[in-house]
């Protein structure tokens, strides 16, 4: 008993302290009072609605109705969805290579030259494609695939290989195939940056102690690179899935999810649901399963793929 | 020591002599190939800009002469606005995200006071909130305060969240600076407004040069936003205006040739530019925030 009144008072005494406290550093809370107002409003409040609302049935101009989980259910019962979630596990699948392994690997090699001076003018004629805006590089790629005007087509007729000749965007066979193709060969980017600035981080004495060993090469790249640079190659991993399951922007100027619905994934859904049908309440319903399903990957990524030194 | 330098030497020379530069070859002519291919959309796009219709019909793959500069001054008059709204909405932008980043970074860094990582982490913890469960809601809520259609979508969009980014970028920095600066400041009297933009501010320029590039880079970019907040033509913005471009120049031209040629591209290369410059002024912190881009998951 004695013991219990002693700790009230001990409580009692520590929350007077932290209120003490509280009141002499209302300067710091006066600063941060408009950050959070403004975040409150415009960044906490958009993805709780999200949250909430996928539970209803609501368009602009109409009240909200809750029809529990119906809105899930419209996408699944929906008979296009296994078309679509095939399409962005292939999607993501894919920018496991173009993400991650080709940069890593371009970064390897710009990595091995000796000469600093050479080493910055590769690295520097990588930024060039990055000069272009994104929308604008997509619309160079999606001219790039045309099939009256596009160089692709007419190379090929250039070199006799007609029957090589494709649509490339509007074969729905191959539609899909000519999306991943885009950026091709998806060396230049932030993710070799991002590689090369890990290789960069590794100690010289490493390389020597590895050239005593004899050990060069691929076995060096496999054994000793490749951990020492984890913390990226995992970032660049964790980017590649998140791209993978949320990025739209790529086919809805390419394909727009055609044709018919040969390239569509559930992201470009949820935004044609939102925006042209006015179906915000399935939309939202797809957000949050996109949601949950790239965080819980994201989370499954950083558990076990661990970096020694963290 | 002077041993571990000889190994070390003798270790760079035979790495130098044998075995190493048979492959340095390989790897450069490999690393300048795979940099001309992925080269191949810029190459179209220069000298496709510069192309009448005629030579783009008999000429398409090389350069050809005389380069038709006018391409540009039509391909201008249908983007100008374009550019000045995203130019306006990035500048404006971008100041109030700073302001906040500013404070917030000082606040979280340099000041003492209970619950602060909890409030930190309530920031950071946005970064983790993909657009893709925000982007909905985040329309319907500007809709209804009378954002939608106006500059201020895209303004306050980069005021509200754009600090979210700042805030982790400059508190570490930040929280670098000597204390004895802030010390004898405090001692001459100066409060936390002078402390802001008289001591914090002017000595972490570069990191705040590389959040402004990575600003810009955002909101020039952006194109998801602009195409479903802002549906008047008076102030839509660059990536969405390409389309707009590519539309009225067809519309508008005599032969429907004139848009296979040039202009198309040569607006395509205009929207580029603001991009170059930056790159060719703040090289280092262009690349700087690019990568970091990268990082804002």
């Amino acid at each position: 008993m004695v013991d219990r009144t002693r700790t009230k008072e001990e409580r009692k005494l520590r929350v007077n302290i932290l209120w003490a406290q509280v009141r002499r550093s209302w300067q710091a809370y006066a600063l941060l009072a408009p950050i959070f107002i403004i975040m409150i409003i415009f960044v906490y409040y958009p993805p709780l609605l999200g949250l909430v609302r996928a539970f209803y049935n609501w368009a602009p101009g109409k009240d909200p109705v809750f029809v529990g989980l119906a809105n899930f259910k419209a996408y699944f019962v929906y008979s296009e969805s296994g078309r679509e979630i095939t399409n962005a596990a292939k999607l993501l699948c894919f920018n496991l290579i173009s993400g991650v392994a080709v940069p890593f690997l371009m970064a390897e090699l710009i990595f091995s030259i000796r000469s600093t001076s050479t080493k910055e003018t590769y690295r520097l004629a990588m930024v060039i494609p990055m000069l272009v805006p994104g929308v604008v590089y997509l619309l160079l790629w999606r001219h790039i695939y045309d099939p009256n005007l596009g160089p692709i087509n007419a190379f090929l007729d250039a070199f006799g290989l007609k029957y090589l000749k494709r649509d490339w965007l509007g074969d729905p066979a191959i539609a899909l195939y000519a999306i991943m193709g885009v950026g091709f060969p998806w060396v230049s980017g932030i993710s070799t940056l991002i590689c090369l600035g890990g290789l960069a981080q590794m100690p010289e004495s490493v390389f020597d102690a590895c050239l005593m060993d004899g050990c060069t090469g691929l076995q060096r790249v496999v054994t000793i690179d490749l951990p020492l640079a984890l913390s990226q190659v995992r970032l660049l991993i964790i980017l590649a899935v998140i791209n993978g399951i949320t990025s739209i922007q790529n086919i809805l100027i390419l394909t727009r999810g055609g044709p018919g619905y040969a390239t569509s994934v559930p992201a470009l859904r949820m935004f044609l649901r939102a925006f042209t049908t006015n179906e915000y309440g399935v939309g939202s319903a797809i957000g949050v399963l996109l949601f949950i399903s790239s965080m819980g990957l994201t989370l499954l990524i950083s558990r076990f793929l661990r970096p020694y030194a963290e | 020591m002077s041993m571990i330098q000889a190994i070390r030497q003798r270790v760079r020379l035979r790495r130098s002599r044998r075995s190493w530069r048979g492959p340095q070859i390989g790897v450069h002519a490999t690393i300048i190939i795979l940099i001309l291919i992925s080269l191949i959309p810029v190459y179209l796009m220069l000298t496709l800009s510069f192309k009448n219709p005629l030579q783009y019909q008999h000429e398409r793959y090389a350069i050809s002469f005389p380069l038709r500069l006018s391409n540009y001054s039509t391909a201008w008059e249908f983007i100008y606005s374009y550019v000045w709204n995203t130019l306006l909405g990035a500048a404006v932008g971008f100041l109030g995200m700073l302001i906040l980043s500013v404070i917030g970074g000082y606040v979280f860094a340099r000041l003492r006071f209970p619950f602060r990582e909890p409030l930190y982490y309530a920031i950071i913890g946005l970064m983790m909130v993909p657009w893709i469960i925000t982007f909905v809601p985040q329309y319907v809520l500007y809709n209804s305060l009378g954002l939608v259609n106006t500059l201020w979508a895209v303004i306050m969009l980069n005021v509200a969240s754009g600090p979210v980014f700042g805030i982790f970028l400059l508190r570490s920095f930040f929280s670098g600076i000597p204390e004895e600066l802030y010390e004898s400041a405090r001692i001459d009297g100066a409060g936390h407004w002078t402390l802001i933009w008289r001591i914090t501010l002017p000595l972490s320029l570069p990191t705040i040069a590389t959040l402004a590039v990575l600003n810009f880079l955002w909101t020039w970019n952006s194109y998801l936003w602009p195409l479903v907040a802002i549906t008047d033509k008076k102030w839509q913005q660059i990536s969405v205006g390409l389309f707009l471009m590519a539309r009225d120049l067809s519309s508008n031209s005599s032969t429907a040739q004139e848009l296979l040629g040039g202009p198309v591209f040569a607006g395509y290369v205009i929207a580029s530019l603001p991009m170059v410059i930056l790159f060719f002024f703040l090289g280092k912190f262009y690349v700087e925030g690019l990568v970091e881009s990268g990082l804002k998951v």
